[in-house]
């Protein structure tokens, strides 16, 4: 009896830590402070570590800076300038020399299918996880790491579960409350403050850090939010701080059911899965969306899959061409605190969110930019590119014209045709030139 | 403490035989695992996954040169089934630059290394001459993406150049006497005196001063 009272009698008492600290502020949209104090402890503990370690090596290997400097510096002369220089003599053999120059750098680092796995850190984070180079350096720091592992798995876990469990039963229950309300402005107000408390508490169930950047170009009513994506999370940060309308699929189970009932408070877009394929039937929706100036701006991923965020790959052009305004947002996550991104092939969505809930914390900068509409002659790629760009500069991230999808296709035989084409038309125009010499 | 002690001996070994040095063997073993799945050796099939490497034209003679034996130094013809890393570095140490520091005997022999691996690519049945086929079949396959190039361009193309070739290394002809093929010392004729350095080599970076710049 006693046993089971002292085990009820803790619980309580959690609870009502939990309800005080975190909840009610998070209602009110109010901080403690707590989360701050907890990041300034973790970054001083970094950075003792991070020295410690720099002393611990020997002065020979150098803290290996392999995060995104590659092995070898690639020549990216075009084509014409590699082939040129050699000919006079035989054209073909030394053409040769030029494309099996590139087919071994090709081999030795490719762009693409490094950025389908989690970003390589410069110096440890003392997560066992990112333990790539790092040898065993000294007691201390041994003592720190075990430390780390039972603040995150003992501490920090079932904070962490229990408020993400708290968040989705206060939305699922909130949105369907608020959906049995009659159409009205407070129906909306009442479901914006249900989206921002819930995903407040589920930010704070992450130990969430968010900067938010140029509040003033934050995404209006009838327009379209496109972002780079990087995890499911993405989609809790953004709607942390202004309500979107979600586009998506839809799913069965836990996702279904969160999903049904926040499409009863306010105006989601949701697709069937054979829906998804009529890509006129989309865009026909989405356009009927955003005309209606009331409705919440729609949020888009245009990547299409998640990328590690050291890069941005090619936008699909359907979101383009809806038309209305872009407001494009770029996201970008710091790797020393936790990995948010979703290697979706190589974890499941339970095993990813168990190691997001025992990283360090999610910190991550998110800057709007001006809102951009598609200019005259312009035509939807263009734009797609333009906006890309946008992002790729204002988020620190590097641009790849490659889609997204070779992560699980192969390059379209299109692609490949375009770069022969290339080549056959200046072989054939010197070729011709030789035979008149003869 | 054991397991340590061998892998940096095998490190050791592998820099002394290949000439790199061990970060970027380290770095080279990552790729190699990354391209293998994590197995100890690679077949023709681990390098489908690199879509940089589709748009090559030659993509298949590089992927063949890889296995070739005679660029694996293992015999004097024929195709490995599957190569281990230190294949892997073999390879890759014929497009490393030509060191500045070497003598002059050093860099031509260097130099001749790297002629005879794309002398290789040519000579697809290692009989130590390019023929008219094997040279018309490179050709055709630099330009096999674009339909609109018939096979007769193709052929007239290296046509015209293997007639060059032969009046470089052979100089002027009888009218019916057959030029059978360019042989490696043909191959090293025409390409005397011409700076290939800069076409056949990667920069493989130096690891060490890439971290001092940060």
């Amino acid at each position: 009896m006693d046993g089971a009272e002292l085990v009820g009698k803790i619980v309580y008492t959690w609870l009502t830590l939990v309800l005080g600290f975190i909840l009610l502020p998070s209602a009110f949209g109010v901080s403690l402070g707590i989360s701050e104090l907890y990041m300034k402890i973790l970054v001083k503990t970094l950075e003792w570590a991070t020295l410690r370690i720099e002393k611990g090596v020997s002065k020979e290997s150098v803290l290996k800076n392999s995060a995104s400097v590659g092995i070898i510096q690639r020549d990216e002369s075009p084509m014409e300038k590699g082939l040129s220089g050699l000919r006079g003599r035989d054209f073909e053999l030394s053409d040769v020399f030029y494309f099996s120059k590139k087919g071994l750098e090709a081999i030795v680092e490719d762009e693409v299918t490094q950025r389908f796995s989690s970003e390589e850190l410069v110096s440890w984070n003392l997560l066992t996880r990112t333990n790539v180079n790092f040898q065993y350096i000294s007691p201390k720091l041994t003592m720190v790491w075990v430390l780390g592992v039972i603040v995150r798995y003992c501490v920090l876990l079932p904070l962490r579960v229990t408020l993400a469990f708290i968040g989705i039963s206060f939305l699922v229950i909130g949105t369907t409350l608020v959906g049995q309300l009659p159409e009205s402005s407070l129906k909306n107000r009442l479901s914006e403050l249900v989206h921002l408390t819930c995903c407040r508490i589920c930010v704070r169930a992450l130990s969430g850090t968010i900067h938010y950047h140029n509040k003033q170009y934050r995404p209006q009513k009838g327009g379209i939010c496109v972002a780079n994506h990087t995890s499911p999370i993405d989609v809790l940060i953004l709607t942390t701080d202004g309500c979107y309308a979600m586009v998506g699929q839809v799913h069965g189970g836990l996702m279904g059911i969160i999903q049904r009932a926040m499409v009863k408070a306010c105006p989601h877009v949701w697709f069937e899965r054979s829906e998804m394929k009529d890509r006129h039937l989309v865009t026909k929706r989405l356009r009927e969306h955003i005309a209606d100036k009331k409705k919440l701006p729609i949020l888009i991923f245009p990547e299409g899959t998640c990328i590690n965020n050291t890069s941005v790959m090619m936008f699909k052009k359907g979101s383009f061409e809806i038309g209305g305004t872009i407001y494009p947002v770029a996201i970008k996550y710091n790797p020393q605190f936790g990995d948010a991104f979703w290697n979706s092939s190589k974890y499941n969505m339970v095993s990813y969110l168990l190691r997001v809930m025992t990283s360090w914390a999610i910190v991550c900068d998110v800057w709007y930019m001006p809102p951009m509409t598609r200019e005259e002659g312009e035509d939807a790629v263009q734009f797609a590119n333009r906006v890309k760009s946008a992002i790729a500069i204002q988020g620190g991230l590097t641009e790849l014209p490659w889609d997204g999808g070779l992560k699980r296709a192969k390059v379209k035989d299109t692609y490949k045709e375009e770069q022969q084409k290339n080549y056959s038309k200046m072989i054939v125009g010197n070729g011709s030139l030789n035979s008149e010499l003869d | 403490m054991g397991a340590t002690h061998s892998a940096s001996e095998e490190v050791r070994e592998l820099e002394g035989k290949t000439g790199f040095s061990s970060d970027q063997i380290e770095q080279l073993h990552r790729r190699f695992k990354h391209l293998s799945g994590d197995q100890p050796t690679i077949r023709k099939e681990n390098f489908n996954n690199i879509p940089d490497l589709e748009l090559n034209p030659i993509r298949s003679k590089i992927v063949r040169a890889f296995f070739d034996n005679r660029n694996l130094r293992k015999g004097p013809s024929g195709l490995a089934d599957e190569i281990n890393f230190e294949d892997f570095l073999t390879i890759m140490s014929y497009f490393r630059p030509i060191d500045t520091t070497m003598d002059e005997e050093q860099v031509q022999l260097c130099r001749k290394e790297k002629l005879r691996f794309l002398f290789h690519m040519y000579d697809s049945d290692s009989d130590g001459r390019i023929t008219l086929e094997e040279y018309r079949n490179v050709v055709e396959e630099l330009l096999s993406g674009n339909p609109h190039i018939e096979k007769e361009s193709a052929r007239s193309i290296a046509d015209g150049a293997m007639m060059e070739a032969a009046s470089v290394c052979v100089g002027r002809m009888e009218p019916d006497q057959v030029y059978e093929g360019i042989t490696f010392d043909d191959f090293l004729k025409i390409w005397q005196g011409i700076d290939i350095e800069t076409k056949m080599h990667v920069r493989f970076l130096n690891m060490e001063t890439i971290a001092l710049c940060h």
